[in-house]
């Protein structure tokens, strides 16, 4: 275009794109690059907000102190055993996605529009007989299905995504209140289901407490007094459940979605000239071409998760009962907003940094040894 | 055997046994995941007296309880007005959200583009430096971020919640990615033309770059909409409260009248369900990894 050399013209365009960078760099260096280097200097200090305490450098001492701290240790165990959902969330992802990946549509608008016509009259009729008979709880459980049903009929699988990714779009501070009521001992919707469940199949069992109970999954491994509190239902699997629910229907169900959606068809149509079912060509076809978003996805994940657990721990426990649900970005919280020992607190985000960059690293290498059949 | 199994499969009942399980299945499943809702609305149409039944039908509905977490009702035991401002939480979070995001795609639509469109000496290593940012845990962050806003003098104001948020390398990235799939002939035409740069960003790239931007818009209003630890750390005056840390000092005062809570719990989700509605079509269509302009 212009009559410039090359390298004058790049030279020339270079004061265009710092007056585009402009904005966006200013805030990036104070707010990004800055802090950065702020909190590594910090993390070898001991800044504290207490104003009898004078800031000094004291080298690594902040490392070693994290080293030797057994809550440090127990802290990480937590997030390592919060992040245990995570195959469980992609999994359900994968295999719902798989489930409405079709749209799901039979027949004409109009047949379906009677069908669902049809649902909708019969629905009325025997939820209002319940209802009018007295059991009032079936009556609207039962409207809610035939709704979600005669919906589902008429706009396929639109209606089970849309339906699927409102918990994880409405995520947030008030459904995790709602969890947190959800799992109250004593009137908690999960405390009802599963009386309701011991009522039905005629035992005696007790219920868990939930939030304010130590007691977990892996607590029968021989670990050291701290981590060991018992075998059974605990904080940590209530959150590990809420965390499931929220994340199944969420982003990743979408993007595992667009990726089957994105398989060539010859390929299935290939798998079932050699005879296989639709367990063979999810397992054949599906699993391995949708390697690549398995891969992005575990790798968010996991960076997620190690970061993870501050919103549940501030909202549902405040980290307890005895710490059980303290996770390490919880941790920095606490011992750099509350006891406000910034330069401690900026050690322990480092060490997760490191942990975070490290397994990323992992990830990447085995990640893409898996993924070479492009 | 194999032949007459082979041919089942392929049968018109088969596959209407198939298409009847997976709506039956995906149905309950469906059903299933509303249930905490389901369960929400019921209990905050309850009597304080009646929360701790296991029914989900309230026996007398007390729609009292929004009228008294809207401060429209006095509360019944004390006689007074409760201590929250949902409407005023609520409008917090929308404008702080909506600023964040008008900046936010600003400055990353500005800077994507001089990393996109702009030819210029060191722009690819000063975009990884961008881009290995993205991997520092935003609690490194946190704390200096905190101290700068001390010095700046920015606690406790909508400033404060803003100004941080308003640059962002995910957006960049998210953004530059977009545009490098836009094909470099509409620029070149436009520069034959005698346009500037300015002119080719506002006149040729944001129009053609919408989708991508319309995405990055969702992403950070949803995100900032429900971000807790910055406001928690920034807010002190309670006027100023975002909805999460509204409902969150709500929680603490008024905790155990379970039926308060579900109610302004609900009040602060539908919002989201409304806005859930409009881009319900955007959302789950399909999101495309990386971005790009389908041809």
């Amino acid at each position: 275009m212009s009559l410039l050399p090359s390298d004058q013209r790049e030279r020339k365009n270079l004061a265009v794109a710092l007056a585009f960078l402009a904005p966006n760099l200013i805030g990036f260096l104070c707010f990004t690059a800055g802090p950065v280097l702020l909190s590594l200097y910090m993390s070898f200090t001991n800044w504290n907000l207490k104003p009898a305490v004078k800031l000094e450098w004291i080298g690594l001492r902040n490392y070693v102190d994290l080293l030797s701290d057994p809550y440090f240790w127990f802290y990480l165990y937590n997030t390592f055993y919060f992040m245990l959902g995570i195959p469980f969330t992609v999994a359900g992802s994968l295999l719902l996605a798989n489930l409405l990946v079709g749209r799901m549509l039979v027949g004409t608008f109009k047949g379906r529009a009677t069908y669902a016509g049809l649902i909708v009259i019969v629905g009325l009729i025997t939820c209002g007989m319940l209802f009018a008979g007295g059991s009032k709880d079936a009556a609207l459980l039962l409207a809610v299905l035939y709704g979600a049903g005669a919906a589902g009929l008429l706009w396929g699988s639109m209606t089970y995504r849309t339906l699927l990714y409102v918990p994880s779009f409405a995520s947030g501070v008030a459904t995790i209140i709602l969890w947190t009521q959800v799992y109250n001992p004593y009137h908690g919707l999960a405390n009802n289901l599963i009386q309701w469940f011991y009522d039905v199949c005629g035992v005696e069992g007790s219920l868990p407490m939930w939030l304010i109970s130590t007691k977990s999954l892996l607590g029968f491994l021989p670990l050291p007094d701290m981590f060991h509190s018992g075998f059974g239902l605990g904080a940590r699997e209530a959150i590990m459940i809420m965390g499931i629910w929220m994340g199944i229907g969420g982003n990743n169900m979408i993007l595992y979605i667009a990726a089957i959606s994105n398989i060539p068809n010859d390929l299935f149509e290939a798998a079932e000239i050699d005879g296989a079912g639709s367990f063979g060509k999810f397992i054949h076809v599906t699993l391995p071409q949708v390697a690549p978003t398995t891969f992005f996805i575990t790798i968010m994940a996991v960076i997620g998760g190690l970061q993870g657990g501050f919103n549940f721990a501030k909202i549902m426990t405040n980290g307890g009962p005895a710490g059980t649900t303290t996770t390490l970005a919880y941790y920095i919280y606490t011992a750099g907003f509350e006891e406000l020992r910034f330069g401690y607190a900026s050690s322990v985000a480092w060490v997760m940094f490191v942990f975070i960059f490290g397994l990323t690293l992992v990830n990447w290498k085995y990640g893409n040894r898996r993924i070479n059949f492009e | 055997m194999e032949t007459s199994q082979k041919t089942w499969r392929h049968s018109p009942g088969w596959r209407f046994t198939v298409m009847t399980a997976k709506f039956f299945s995906v149905t309950l499943l469906s059903g299933a995941m509303f249930l905490p809702f389901i369960w929400m609305v019921c209990t905050a149409f309850k009597s304080s007296g009646e929360v701790e039944s296991p029914h989900f039908w309230p026996h007398i509905a007390k729609p009292e309880n929004f009228g008294i977490v809207l401060r429209m009702v006095k509360e019944q035991f004390s006689g007074k007005f409760l201590d929250v401002f949902l409407w005023k939480w609520i409008f917090n979070s929308l404008f702080v959200a909506s600023w964040v995001t008008t900046l936010q795609v600003l400055t990353s639509s500005l800077a994507a583009y001089a990393f996109s469109r702009i030819r210029w000496p060191g722009r690819d290593k000063c975009f990884l430096v961008y881009l290995a940012t993205m991997m520092i845990p935003g609690m490194v962050l946190t704390i200096p971020q905190y101290q700068i806003m001390v010095e700046l003098e920015l606690v406790n104001t909508y400033r404060g919640l803003i100004v941080p948020a308003a640059f962002s390398a995910f957006g960049t990235f998210m953004l530059r990615q977009f545009m490098l799939s836009i094909p470099s002939s509409y620029d070149e035409a436009a520069e034959i033309d005698g346009a500037n740069h300015l002119q080719i960003y506002l006149d040729v790239i944001l129009p053609l770059a919408k989708p991508g931007i319309v995405t990055l818009a969702i992403f950070t209003f949803l995100g900032n909409y429900r971000q807790l630890l910055w406001p928690l750390i920034m807010i002190k005056d309670a006027r100023l409260r975002t909805v999460p840390i509204g409902m969150l000092t709500f929680q603490g005062q008024y905790g155990s009248d379970t039926e308060l809570l579900m109610a302004a719990t609900m009040i602060c989700i539908v919002p989201l369900i409304v806005l859930f509605i409009f881009l319900q079509k955007r959302l789950v269509r399909g999101i495309h990894l990386g971005g790009g302009v389908k041809e």
